[in-house]
């Protein structure tokens, strides 16, 4: 078992310097009052938030736009695929949620019979370094989504903030590449293990949600959602892609850039059929896909309970509460079926 | 270099042939020579440089394996392209990709094949398969749907399906046409005129969305059980592989778990 060690927080950032010199570090930076991802460069200094970041991490490894081969516009056919990026690179300061984003994008890109070479290239380049919350936020509800805020999923390096200090601890072999350094030093102690609050909102078995399909609830729910999709972009899990050709400087560029089941373009054919035409059928799926159809395909809810969609939705009626909406019609009807039961045993 | 599974690899225009007043035939060869191991109801995705790529049903292989064929309808953008591509020309493919008919489960069995216009295309390569192991299939009856008499694709094929002793052939269109002599009436109501009961006979369904979901009604009100009507859904597919979301009917992907299901494995609301 690998034992904890320890930094000074003062001493963080003359760590992450050390790191910087052999690898590309990514750390959470604020740019106009947002918290995102970027590389450190050590003139903004380090600031470690324990509240959400802004911007999920899912660009790390997903690229909002990402070119998967050039060619030349004047050929009939030149199409070559890009090299992936192989630096090697450290990401830190991520937190459980995000981590198990990236859980989730591994079944979908990883377990899969065509597996996303560039996907698996950013996964293998990466050393990630979590940072376990000290408390939940707002919108965080890791807890109704089988998660905790000290889940460690898929991380390499897990460390927590206590006091004067932070506690590291290596969970793989590639963690262990950046625990060797005189700022970090073993110790006997360990952070304060500590309970976490029950989820908050109402939920449902994955089961459950399938037999609300035929439900009339989708209008009411849908009537309540401008689909616009902010949420899709902002969900470290949503990951559905539309593959196009564009021409960018001079070149042109095969591309995957993220879509969103929200829009009305999404699941439109060429000749004008669209399988998703109405609002109720976009909520319904994107609802489903969250917490019953990525079950039954990975064996895993995707929603991770980081609440970005709650923080991003211009309308502030959340994809949770829609959610806890569906669970409570679904246990109405199932205290009807109850009763109606109970009763034709009276007769 | 490094294979990425969504990059396509190029492919030869071998040979174009116009097959309906839009649609075109395109015998296609990987370059390099790549093989192309397409099973019947398998698909391919297509790209022309600059305009993207699309999903095509494989509806028919050479005999020697190397040669494919792809049907085009000029319906949008990348179709428009293509159908403006000539001999020779360089176009992407990758694939092929998606479940394929069951065809080894079905020896011994009758065979209905029901196509209605552009849908014939994926079902081909099925009547390819049977007529090349004729011994282990029974009977053969197609019905096959157009709108109109100019609709009609694959003449050369349904002319050797119609002397074919071992094949029953009927060819219907929509509505009366000047110079039709032939079969007129919708395709659901030619299944339920003719009345082909199940029996040992296994069916494949594939046309437009509204015809799939009449001809299952018929062939439903015929005591047809749904484990032996099969149908291949070529709704909107991009990616090919079960990643980038698009074409889900609830869990399933229909470019992974599909295209070809029999109607007890999808619900209701996916016809």
């Amino acid at each position: 078992m690998n034992k904890w060690h320890r930094i000074k927080k003062t001493d963080l950032q003359k760590y992450v310097s050390r790191l910087a010199e052999k690898w590309e570090v990514w750390v959470p930076r604020r740019v106009d009052e947002k918290w995102e991802f970027g590389i450190y460069d050590g003139a903004q200094g380090l600031d470690l938030p324990e509240s959400i970041i802004d911007v999920s991490l899912k660009n790390l490894f997903f690229p909002k736009r990402r070119a998967i081969a050039t060619y030349d516009e004047n050929s009939k056919w030149s199409m070559q695929p890009v090299d992936p990026e192989q630096r090697p690179r450290i990401v830190m300061g991520l937190h459980p949620c995000d981590a198990a984003g990236i859980e989730y994008m591994d079944r979908v890109f990883l377990q899969s019979e065509h597996k996303d070479v560039m996907y698996k290239k950013e996964r293998e380049r990466t050393v990630l370094v979590g940072m376990l919350c000290s408390e939940m936020g707002d919108g965080c509800h890791c807890t109704d989504r089988g998660l905790t805020p000290h889940s460690t999923s898929s991380m390499d390096v897990a460390f927590v903030s206590e006091g004067g200090w932070y506690y590291f601890k290596s969970l793989t072999d590639k963690g262990k590449r950046i625990m060797e350094s005189k700022y970090l030093k073993e110790t006997d102690e360990s952070p304060t293990a500590k309970e976490w609050p029950a989820g908050k909102y109402a939920s449902a078995s994955p089961e459950e949600f399938m037999e609300m399909y035929d439900d009339s609830i989708w209008h009411e729910l849908s009537d309540i959602c401008l689909t616009c999709g902010i949420c899709t972009y902002a969900c470290p899990t949503c990951v559905c892609f539309l593959v196009t050709d564009e021409k960018f400087k001079g070149k042109g560029e095969r591309v995957t850039v993220w879509d969103s089941c929200q829009l009305q373009s999404y699941s439109r054919m060429a000749g004008g059929q669209n399988t998703r035409k109405t609002p109720a059928s976009r909520v319904r799926n994107r609802t489903l896909d969250k917490f019953a159809y990525s079950h039954l395909r990975y064996g895993r809810i995707s929603c991770t309970g980081c609440g970005r969609c709650v923080m991003v939705c211009p309308l502030k009626r959340s994809f949770p509460q829609l959610g806890a909406r569906l669970s409570e019609r679904i246990r109405e009807k199932k205290k009807k079926r109850t009763k109606v039961r109970a009763e034709s045993k009276e007769d | 270099m490094t294979t990425i599974e969504l990059v396509p690899k190029p492919a030869t225009i071998k040979k174009i042939i116009d097959e309906s007043r839009d649609v075109k035939s395109y015998v296609l060869e990987m370059n390099e020579s790549l093989p192309m191991p397409a099973l019947p109801g398998q698909f391919v995705e297509v790209s022309v440089q600059g305009y993207g790529e699309a999903t095509f049903a494989v509806t028919r292989k050479s005999k020697g394996g190397r040669e494919f064929t792809i049907s085009v309808k000029r319906i949008g953008h990348l179709t428009k392209m293509l159908h403006r591509a000539a001999t020779g020309d360089i176009i992407g493919v990758r694939g092929p990709y998606g479940n394929s008919f069951p065809v080894d489960d079905w020896k011994g069995k009758d065979i209905l094949v029901i196509g209605g216009g552009i849908g014939l295309a994926p079902l081909r390569p099925v009547i390819d398969h049977i007529l090349l192991n004729r011994k282990d299939y029974g009977s053969l009856e197609i019905i096959f749907g157009a709108r109109t008499p100019d609709d009609i694709l694959y003449k050369d094929d349904l002319q050797m399906w119609e002397s074919d002793k071992s094949i029953l052939l009927h060819t219907t269109i929509d509505v009366p046409f000047e110079g039709w002599n032939g079969r007129v009436g919708v395709v659901p109501a030619v299944v339920r005129d003719l009345g082909v009961k199940p029996d040992r006979r296994v069916s494949i369904v594939c046309g437009p969305p509204v015809m799939i979901k009449f001809t299952a009604a018929a062939l439903r009100e015929l005591k047809w059980p749904d484990n032996r009507i099969f149908t291949t859904l070529e709704m909107k597919m991009q990616c090919g592989i079960g990643q980038c979301g698009r074409c889900n009917i609830g869990e399933k992907f229909i470019c992974k778990d599909g295209p070809v299901f029999s109607l007890n494995q999808i619900p209701e609301h996916a016809l």
